[in-house]
């Protein structure tokens, strides 16, 4: 069905490109743009739309020739470390709009500036570009809204007697029954280290409310106090897997086993983005698991502020062009292609791949799979996000020392303080 | 003759391609090194000079000190249970004779020409608590608890036993080089002087190995201190910084963290660190053959 | 007498063939385990059984893995790699511990220590400032950004193996030869060389196990798919494919299987090159 509507969309642009390809001269010489891509799996997922946005705008360029190096996150990033440091920068790379990564790679002058007013009728959420932009200047585009959440499968739930959970005592408790019945209660990938410093921020924003998240958490990486609220925070996260709620050995399971956990029907719930939400569509997943996949976000605390429809949510991953490539405007060009509303948005949406960071409403088709009703109303419904995670908040070590930290406070090695003062080393 | 053996051009012409790569490959690549580690690069950007500061931050840097002691604990188990082990198969694998002994000794190999991406992968799952293999044969044999060998506490371990399996075959075969290559005369006599297995191994087998026991165990710690890929594949140096090594942990500051000046700092004490754990190994093993002489 | 010793000895070798049968399947074990799941679907991983007879053998797995993993094309960049590597260093290396053990000259016992310093430095602790001159060079995403560590780093060894052997080549055949009116690099290519072929196999199978299997360089130094090595293989494919642990198992399987069946078939020679390899070096 997806892969139809996908070819569909693909015989449309290559016969729109027949059409435009009639002004264009033709002895325009041959481009080839490198794209350094974190999208490793080109045939399902953003990787396959990713690659068949290229592919149509090959189609539509016939002097354009795009070669993709693809990478997952982690390789994605030395890599990227390492093309910083050289002088052969892919032209169009992926960044994350988000201080730890981009700060450095902007300071250094290696992205070029792009112009705001391209993107005006390019329909991108408010605040979604904010991320990309330093000193008033544009240096990337976001490419899809994050929301973090807990997806769990019905079938486990009913099958103990759980309901979601509204509060974080119920989820205690459900966590309890859950590990009773001999399943894991939530799947977690401490090997990426990175949800646990979400969640920490994901509690803390239901205890301090979210209308500050964001400036709260920069300004207590800034200065190296972190509030009660935080203490509070990182205490539950503890309670949380003293009370079992991850599986064993949750530290070294990587991305895909945690996922695999929960989508093979071990564990009852799974705490990861809104870009998971094509699990629903993974021809790989097992039927009826796929059918009984749901999602609900962070539970209320006890005494804490924040409402049910304030959400963890942020404009992450994006895509820049090196300054001193050789197509720059070529590159830009391809860039602009990607994100024109009906391109990245309409495709990523229609395949139930992800939420763009573009209004992606008229896109809607009626056949969507219920987990994405279910982020599309998370998200409508929400009052207020809680920007950037406070581990990509501060310099690139930062984030290293953090996440390492996050994952020592959760096995034990740090009492809560000793993690905060571990943070608080870095206080400008 | 002399003459011909004389002539520079050609000496120069038959020993530049090794210089050349030695200077390109080796000398080089450590010169830039050092430069590097007197400065604050970040991998991109401006960089300016900071002295030693680099080499004082890695002096009270726990991590680096962590990895090496790492690197202590694998040469210690290398040699305090990797070693015996291969000595004693090796020597009983010797009596043995006729075609078992060849199918032994080709399948004890059969790890080392795997490649190192395929074991450390094929070992995560193997840990793995909630489906892998050493958990079910655990369950297997009635256990009801759930292991996590790559867990606080315990990683350094199972790494260690990853090593182990993996090189064990290696080791093994060095010592049965070094067993086949005593003269049987040796034992007869030993058996005519009535001694007993064990004391013929303690007495003539051992003591006859004993250039083999050398290169295994220089070899040992070497790699010891060389370790990276298998790390880096299984744990990535964690959980935390536990199962650090000196290489792992040079590229984690160079590319997760931005600070690749001080990546080279650690880059020129690991060779440093090398270059002394060669020459007291030579000097050790040295003085003990001078001695007996 | 007689009969009870053998008697005797009969029931400890069977003792000790159980002893040694046990260390194989520890060795072998995790391997058959591997294999087993490669052929099976991927949730049959997540039953309770040690191993599992698969319910239908799911050949297609290994298909996946050769076509998606581009396994042909690696191996064949694995094989030239490689390949051109062994061949500079084992001339590499004769050439110089020729000049270095029977020419006459001053700085032969310098060069001779600086040929097998390499052997202590470690070859990670250049991976940072190489990639550095490499970029300056536009050598990145070479064939040259694998070559030269790979020969450089492997050179000490091979250089110490045949200087070794060389001092024990008897020198009436190359004053004959050069009597005869040969130059020198006819005599070491001609004359040296073919006497060396002991030390010479020894040197392919070390250079080969050294570096048909690494890939921290590779990963570092390559970008585009043209260079990469068999080891990409499974670096890439567990990314792509997350959720299939059948298909992830066969990749390793398939990534393992060259080098293994060469060493099956040539498991004599191997095992004897790297006894002598590691001893003498």
């Amino acid at each position: 069905m997806k892969r139809k509507a996908l070819a569909i969309a693909l015989t449309a642009a290559m016969a729109m490109g027949l059409v435009s390809s009639v002004p264009v001269m033709a002895e325009e010489e041959q481009v080839t743009i490198k794209v350094f891509s974190n999208l490793p799996d080109r045939t399902s997922g953003q990787g396959l739309i990713e690659q068949t946005l290229f592919d149509m705008y090959m189609e539509e360029n016939p002097n354009v020739t795009i070669e993709v190096e693809a990478l997952d996150d982690e390789s994605y990033k030395t890599k990227f470390k390492a093309y910083a440091s050289g002088s052969s920068m892919p032209d169009l790379v992926n960044v994350w709009g988000q201080p730890a990564f981009i700060s450095e790679v902007i300071d250094a002058g290696l992205l070029a500036e792009l112009n705001e007013d391209d993107y005006a009728d390019y329909n991108f959420l408010d605040g979604s570009l904010n991320g990309f932009s330093q000193d008033g200047k544009l240096y990337g585009l976001a490419r899809n809204t994050d929301v973090m959440g807990f997806y769990y499968n019905k079938a486990i739930f009913e099958e103990c007697g759980v309901e979601v959970p509204t509060t974080w005592d119920e989820l205690i408790g459900a966590v309890q029954t859950i590990t009773d019945a001999g399943y894991i209660a939530i799947s977690m990938d401490g090997s990426d280290k990175y949800p646990i410093a979400i969640l920490i921020e994901d509690i803390y924003q239901k205890i301090a409310g979210s209308a500050d998240t964001y400036s709260n958490a920069a300004a207590a990486v800034e200065s190296g106090s972190y509030d009660e609220s935080w203490t509070q925070a990182a205490q539950m996260v503890v309670d949380l897997v003293e009370a079992g709620g991850f599986q064993t050995g949750f530290e070294t399971t990587d991305y895909g086993t945690a996922l695999n956990l929960f989508t093979n029907g071990q564990a009852a719930m799974y705490y990861m983005g809104s870009w998971e939400m094509s699990m629903a569509t993974n021809e790989d997943i097992d039927e009826e698991t796929r059918n009984n996949i749901s999602v609900f976000t962070m539970p209320l605390v006890d005494g804490g502020i924040g409402t049910a429809t304030e959400i963890c949510a942020w404009n992450g991953g994006g895509y820049s062009v090196t300054a001193n490539s050789e197509v720059k405007d070529e590159a830009i060009a391809l860039l602009n292609y990607m994100f024109e509303p009906d391109h990245w948005s309409k495709l990523a949406w229609e395949n139930g791949v992800c939420m763009s960071a573009q209004n992606f409403s008229d896109y809607l088709t009626g056949e969507e799979t219920s987990l994405q009703l279910e982020w599309i109303d998370i998200v409508s419904g929400s009052t207020s996000v809680s920007g950037t995670p406070i581990n990509d908040l501060g310099t690139s070590e930062f984030k290293t020392v953090c996440e390492d930290s996050c994952v020592e406070l959760a096995i034990g090695s740090l009492s809560v303080d000793e993690f905060y003062s571990a943070l608080a080393a870095f206080a400008q | 003759m002399k003459k011909l053996y004389s002539n520079k051009r050609v000496i120069f012409s038959l020993v530049a391609p090794g210089l050349f790569m030695f200077t390109v490959a080796i000398l080089a690549p450590i010169l830039l090194s050092i430069y590097y580690s007197f400065t604050n690069y970040s991998g991109i950007g401006d960089y300016w000079f900071i002295g030693i500061e680099n080499y004082t931050t890695l002096f009270h840097d726990s991590v680096f000190w962590g990895a090496l002691k790492n690197s202590l604990f694998l040469a210690i188990g290398f040699i305090c249970i990797q070693h015996p082990l291969a000595i004693f198969v090796a020597v009983k694998l010797d009596k043995l004779q006729g075609k078992a002994e060849g199918i032994f000794r080709c399948i004890y190999f059969i790890p080392n020409v795997i490649s190192v991406a395929v074991i450390a992968y094929l070992w995560k799952f193997i840990y793995n608590p909630n489906f892998g293999l050493l958990q079910k044969i655990l369950e297997f044999f009635g256990y009801k608890g759930t292991i996590n060998p790559l867990g606080s506490g315990t990683a350094i371990w199972a790494v260690l036993v990853v090593l182990i399996w993996h090189g064990f075959g290696w080791g093994m075969l060095i010592y049965y080089t070094g067993v086949k290559n005593i003269d049987p005369i040796l034992y007869e006599a030993a058996a005519i002087d009535g001694a007993s297995g064990t004391s013929t191994f303690f007495r003539v087998t051992l003591p006859l190995m004993k250039p083999v026991i050398q290169v295994n165990v220089t070899m040992a710690i070497i790699s010891a201190l060389k370790q990276m890929e298998t790390v880096y594949l299984l744990t990535d140096g964690g959980p935390g910084n536990e199962t650090q090594f000196m290489a792992s942990y040079l590229y984690k500051q160079a590319f997760s963290s931005y600070k690749y000046g001080y990546g080279n700092a650690i880059s020129v004490i690991f060779i440093l660190i090398c270059l002394l754990a060669n020459l007291i190994l030579q000097k050790v093993f040295q003085e003990k053959e001078v001695q007996e002489v | 007498m007689n009969s009870v010793l053998s008697k005797h000895s009969r029931t400890k070798r069977r003792i000790w063939i159980l002893v040694f049968s046990v260390i194989a399947f520890v060795q072998l074990f995790p391997l058959i385990w591997l294999i087993d799941f490669s052929l099976c679907k991927s949730n049959e991983l997540f039953t309770s059984g040690i191993l599992v007879w698969p319910e239908e053998i799911q050949w297609k797995n290994y298909i996946l893995a050769f076509r998606d993993g581009h396994f042909l094309h690696y191996l064949g960049n694995s094989l030239l790699i490689n390949t051109l590597a062994v061949v500079l260093v084992v001339l590499i290396s004769i050439m110089a511990s020729f000049a270095c053990t029977r020419m006459h000259w001053k700085l032969k016992n310098v060069v001779a220590v600086i040929m097998v310093m390499g052997m202590m430095i470690p070859i990670h602790a250049t991976l940072l400032p190489n990639y550095v001159i490499y970029d300056r060079l536009k050598l990145t995403d070479t064939i040259w950004a694998l070559l030269i560590p790979y020969v450089a780093f492997s050179l000490p060894q091979g250089y110490f193996l045949t200087s070794g052997f060389m001092a024990s080549v008897p020198k009436e055949l190359e004053e004959a030869a050069l009597i005869d009116g040969c130059g020198v690099y006819r005599v070491v290519f001609t004359i040296i060389m073919p006497l060396l072929r002991p030390s010479i196999s020894t040197v392919v199978i070390m250079t080969y196990l050294n570096n048909w299997n690494e890939f921290m360089m590779a990963t570092t130094y390559l970008s585009s798919d043209k260079w990469k090595t068999l080891p990409f293989c499974i670096l890439e494919f567990t990314g792509q494919y997350s959720s299939n642990y059948a298909v992830q198992f066969a990749v390793m399987a398939l990534s393992a299987a060259p080098a293994l069946l060469v060493y099956i078939f040539l498991n004599k020679y191997i095992t004897k090159g790297v006894a002598l390899g590691a001893v003498k070096g």
